[in-house]
């Protein structure tokens, strides 16, 4: 019993991880029509701002956060013009471009990083942040401070951006422009700064979910984007595009299926079996098990 | 004084023939040689280690005569760990090149290399494995001799200086000869009479490490092997502690993990761990202090890696090559040498590389030493040295 | 034939034809990265047919289109009529399924991969001429198909169900049928191309199927142009040969380069270089000075 609860705890670890990341992808997508498939890329390239500036300033952690926040925030906002030019005519076809560039995107952040960065090293950030110590260990039984930030934080995230987004006027105004900018327009809703302001709350949240994910993973490489890229949109849309509480739903349940199956069955076989789980959702039900909520 | 000219003469000219350099003959006034190396993506960081190396190696020639009384140069092809690049860059280096380095890494090596053996130049892949390097041989060489001969010695000797090693399990990443590398430890582990344990497979593309860890822990091992990535591998150490791992130095890190990763993001949690490889930091020679200081200047203070000193080698295994064939750099003759070249470093005996002397055999090296080293503050401590008998 | 100009060509071969594989899903806006994975499955097929049970080349070949065709049609059965972010899922969980299952099969050499393909034809010049021959009568094949399938009342349902399923469901075509058999298209090419590839190096690894393929290939069609074949055919070649005649410094920067250009040419020239628009005007050029009447295709944007 001991170790499947260690497992089962592992598992949420590694699921917050997929709950932060796809939370951001969902809000983008709910915000602007985005498919962005380089999410992930883009928080680990404010990961390396972090560290970066970590270096620096010799481990002023208000700076790195601050950096992060911020270098996810401007890359937001610099590609918000592209992605808007390529959306002029919104229909599906212009969502799938929004996915191609932002697999162009994810190109250059993941070279420039393997680059420009620790000469290609991966990085690792401090203790302090990383935070080194377990706040509970019992046997094999062990919880770190990241671990908790990053699940609590993840739950609140989700909660806190459905709240924002269909309980508030600014939300439901995100939401139109997203949808049908031109009706927005005609209900008065300044679009420029309305959408200015919903990169800019995507891009807030991307800096928060690096800084979460520098405590919780406490390094990260170039390829680290990638890795999880795949996964965390497999997880949108196995929950449903755009759906908040689906994606924590299905990004815990995937993070407690590897941890199980890593544990009891097989280390390398672990994913084969986790796709091929995600796979025939998919094939059975392309619109998710809990519905799109675009 | 005419007297000591005359012996001076003589002596120059029976060192020449002795040797069978024939500098007059020498066409070339540079030699280039062209290193196919990974310079970017994903291994751009140990392309680039790589590629210092093999300028290193040119620089300190060049100090003291060039090959044959002409100047070095190796030119760094990049294939960037991508087959397409690497197959055309191979197709137009056979054309004229003597002899090459690389290519790295395994992709390419598997794309590229077919090409260099059809026409029969040898390529020095010099950070692969035996079982790589032997599909061509003769048009190249091994840098190690087989894993079988290898690991069991080094294996057997690690868990042998720890009397309660009762049981021992191994993460293994599929990536590569890695495998295999791990398949050779057990027979050494074995031979120390431990209980080898079904090894846990670390999948490549993993991100956090606990249920792996936790898995090998409930089946209580003594020691530990690490047969993956660097990183992966300090991230696990990091995850053994935060579970109450103490015998640190029951870890034992494969030579490919010692790489920068694992004290990047390994920090003080690595310390006490022992790492096989190749290479000895405290080796005490000129050469090899020149050396460490040059790379550890370039490195922020990092000191020599574990294939750090592969290509540096290979430079001067084709530079004695060259010097004792009496290659000309005659276009003419280009079958000829290469083959002269290839002929010579597949059976180069007291080979004098940075770090110590070794014969080859057929394109096999046959007495490369080992070592375990523990590792206190990001730095190696020599535990033991494991000689490989031909 | 000089040895880089044999690899450049064969190797161009294998990129048109397989940017083609995804080309032929996309005319119904279905980007379908199964076509990597169906490579990697009906190469080291192929690979096992020929060094472990000694069948000819040309058996393996054939064995390589069917598997490729085997499984783009048991997989289009379930996603001929999905939406394009689920068929990309689709293809991008299958690569990762088939590396896991090469990686653990250590008949086809697990992690180490496949070597000592032999040279087709018994000599590596013959092997050389066998092999392009093979690909550019592919590409002259495969592209006469394509562009037979552009202008017929297929390519055009084709065209409209890029932009909107719904209308073209309603106008009565069988959005799945059509998916089906464009996918099924697409992957049988790819099938076949993943033993060629393999024969080109005489080897297999995992590597040569990576999500680097994948850039590579909608980079080209993305950048060449997604409306016609003929941006393929231009793209395909100039992404390949362009960066190997840049100097060192520029050529560690290609992947950037790549990137920049498909973020550049989709806010530009959203449809590629080479649209139908302007086929359209070369045809009608080339009908002008031959006497006859202007094609009766129009472009796209028009339709």
């Amino acid at each position: 019993m001991e170790v499947f609860i260690a497992q089962v705890i592992n598992g949420i670890s590694l699921g917050s991880i997929y709950v932060l990341l796809v939370t951001g992808f969902n809000l983008l997508l709910l915000v602007a029509m985005i498919i962005h498939f380089a999410y992930p890329q883009v928080v680990v390239f404010s990961m390396y701002i972090i560290w970066l500036v970590l270096e620096v300033t010799g481990n002023n952690l208000i700076l790195g956060a601050l950096a992060g926040v911020t270098s996810s925030i401007l890359l937001n906002l610099i590609s918000a013009p592209l992605f808007q030019k390529v959306m002029e005519k919104r229909g599906e076809v212009d969502i799938n471009s929004t996915m191609v560039m932002s697999m162009g995107i994810g190109m250059i952040i993941t070279d420039v990083l393997s680059h420009g960065f620790n000469k290609g090293h991966p990085i690792a950030f401090p203790d302090t942040l990383a935070g080194g110590e377990a706040i509970l260990r019992v046997g094999l039984i062990s919880i770190l401070p990241g671990q908790v930030s990053a699940f609590v934080v993840g739950v609140i995230a989700v909660s806190g951006f459905f709240l924002l987004l269909y309980k508030t006027r600014p939300g439901r105004a995100f939401r139109a422009i997203a949808e049908d900018p031109n009706g927005a327009r005609l209900v008065g809703i300044p679009l420029l700064k309305t959408g200015l302001q919903s990169y800019a709350l995507s891009g807030l949240l991307g800096g928060l979910i690096a800084l979460l994910l520098a405590a919780l993973i406490g390094s990260a490489s170039s390829g680290l984007g990638e890795q999880v890229a795949l996964k965390v949109i497999a997880v949108s849309i196995i929950a449903g595009l755009g759906n908040l509480v689906g994606g924590l739903v299905v990004g815990l349940s995937l993070g407690i299926l590897e941890a199980i199956v890593q544990g009891y069955i097989s280390g390398t076989w672990s994913n084969a079996i986790a796709f091929v789980i995600m796979l025939l959702v998919i094939l059975a039900k392309p619109t998710g098990l809990f519905g799109l909520k675009l | 004084m005419k007297k000591m000219m005359a012996v001076g003469v003589l002596v120059t000219m029976l060192f020449a023939a002795s040797t069978g350099i024939a500098q007059d003959k020498v066409v070339v006034t540079e030699w280039q040689i062209p290193f196919l190396n990974c310079l970017t993506g994903p291994l751009a960081s140990h392309g680039s280690m790589y590629q210092w190396s093999t300028n290193q190696a040119a620089a300190d020639i060049n100090k003291a005569g060039g090959i044959a009384g002409k100047p070095v140069r190796v030119i760094g092809v990049d294939t960037a760990n991508d087959p397409q690049k690497g197959t055309v860059e191979m197709a137009r280096i056979v054309k004229e090149s003597l002899v090459a380095l690389g290519p790295v890494p395994e992709p390419v090596i598997m794309a590229a290399m077919p090409i260099a053996v059809e026409n029969q130049m040898l390529s020095i892949t010099g950070t692969t494995s035996y079982e790589y390097a032997s599909k061509f041989f003769p048009w190249s060489v091994a840098w190690f001799p087989p894993y079988p001969k290898r690991f069991p010695p080094l294996a057997k000797a690690w868990a042998q200086e720890f009397s309660d090693m009762k049981q021992v399990i191994q993460f293994v990443e599929p990536y590569g000869p890695w495998p295999m590398m791990a398949d050779a430890h057990v027979a050494g582990l074995k031979e120390a009479g431990a209980n080898v344990l079904k090894p846990i497979e670390v999948p490549s593309d993993a991100v956090t490490f606990g249920p792996l860890v936790v898995k090998a822990l409930e089946q209580k091992p003594d020691g530990i092997i690490f047969a993956c990535n660097a990183e992966k591998i300090a991230k696990m150490i990091k995850e053994l502690k935060s579970r109450g791992w103490k015998k640190m130095d029951h870890l034992l890190v494969f030579s490919s993990g010692d790489d920068a990763p694992l004290y990047t993001v390994g920090g003080e949690d690595i310390n006490g761990i022992q790492v096989y490889n190749y290479v000895n930091p405290d080796t005490d020679s000129p050469r090899w202090n020149a050396f460490k200081s040059a790379f550890m200047k370039d490195h922020n203070g990092m000191p020599p890696f574990s294939l750090s000193t592969n290509y540096y080698d290979a430079l001067f295994m084709i530079k004695e090559a060259i010097e004792k064939t009496g290659v000309t750099g005659d276009p003419s003759k280009l079958k000829e040498e290469r083959k002269k070249i290839a002929d010579y470093c597949a059976n180069v005996k007291k080979f004098q590389g940075l770090m110590f002397n070794w014969d080859m055999k057929d394109g096999v090296p046959t007495n490369k030493p080992l070592y375990i080293f523990e590792i206190q503050g990001g730095k190696k401590k020599l535990v033991k040295e494991i000689k490989l008998a031909g | 034939m000089s040895l880089p100009l044999y690899y450049f060509l064969a190797i161009t071969a294998v990129n048109i034809l397989m940017s083609w594989a995804l080309y032929v899903p996309y005319r119904m806006a279905h980007l379908h990265f199964l076509i990597v994975a169906n490579m990697a499955i009906s190469g080291y097929t192929a690979a096992y047919m020929v060094l472990s049970l000694h069948l000819p080349f040309g058996l393996a070949l054939l064995a390589g289109f069917v598997l490729g065709a085997v499984i783009g049609f048991a997989v289009a059965l379930f996603i001929g009529d999905a939406p394009t972010f689920a068929v990309v899922i689709v293809g991008f969980t299958f690569i990762y399924i088939t590396r896991t299952v090469i990686e653990n099969t250590e008949a086809v050499g697990g992690t180490m991969g496949l070597f000592g393909l032999p040279n087709i034809g018994g000599s590596p010049s013959v092997h050389r001429w066998t092999i392009l021959a093979i690909l550019y009568g592919l590409v002259a094949l495969v592209g006469f198909l394509i562009h037979r399938f552009d202008h017929s009342q297929l390519g055009r349902a084709a065209s409209a169900a890029f932009i909107d399923k719904d209308l073209t469901t309603s106008l009565g075509i069988d959005i799945k049928k059509m998916g089906i058999l464009l996918q099924t298209f697409s992957c049988t090419l790819a099938g076949g191309c993943g033993v060629l590839y393999g024969f080109i190096y005489k080897s297999f690894h995992l590597d040569y199927f990576t999500f680097h393929v994948v850039g590579i290939l909608m980079t080209v069609i993305f950048v060449g142009g997604y409306t016609t074949l003929w941006g393929t055919l231009l793209a395909a070649p100039v992404l390949y040969g362009v960066p190997l005649l840049f100097p060192p410094e520029v050529a560690s920067w290609r992947i950037v380069i790549y990137g920049a250009l498909l973020i550049i040419v989709l806010v530009l020239k959203p449809e590629g270089f080479i649209t139908t628009r302007f086929v359209y005007g070369i045809e009608s050029f080339l009908s002008r000075k031959r006497g006859k009447r202007t094609p009766l295709t129009k472009p796209q944007e028009d339709v």
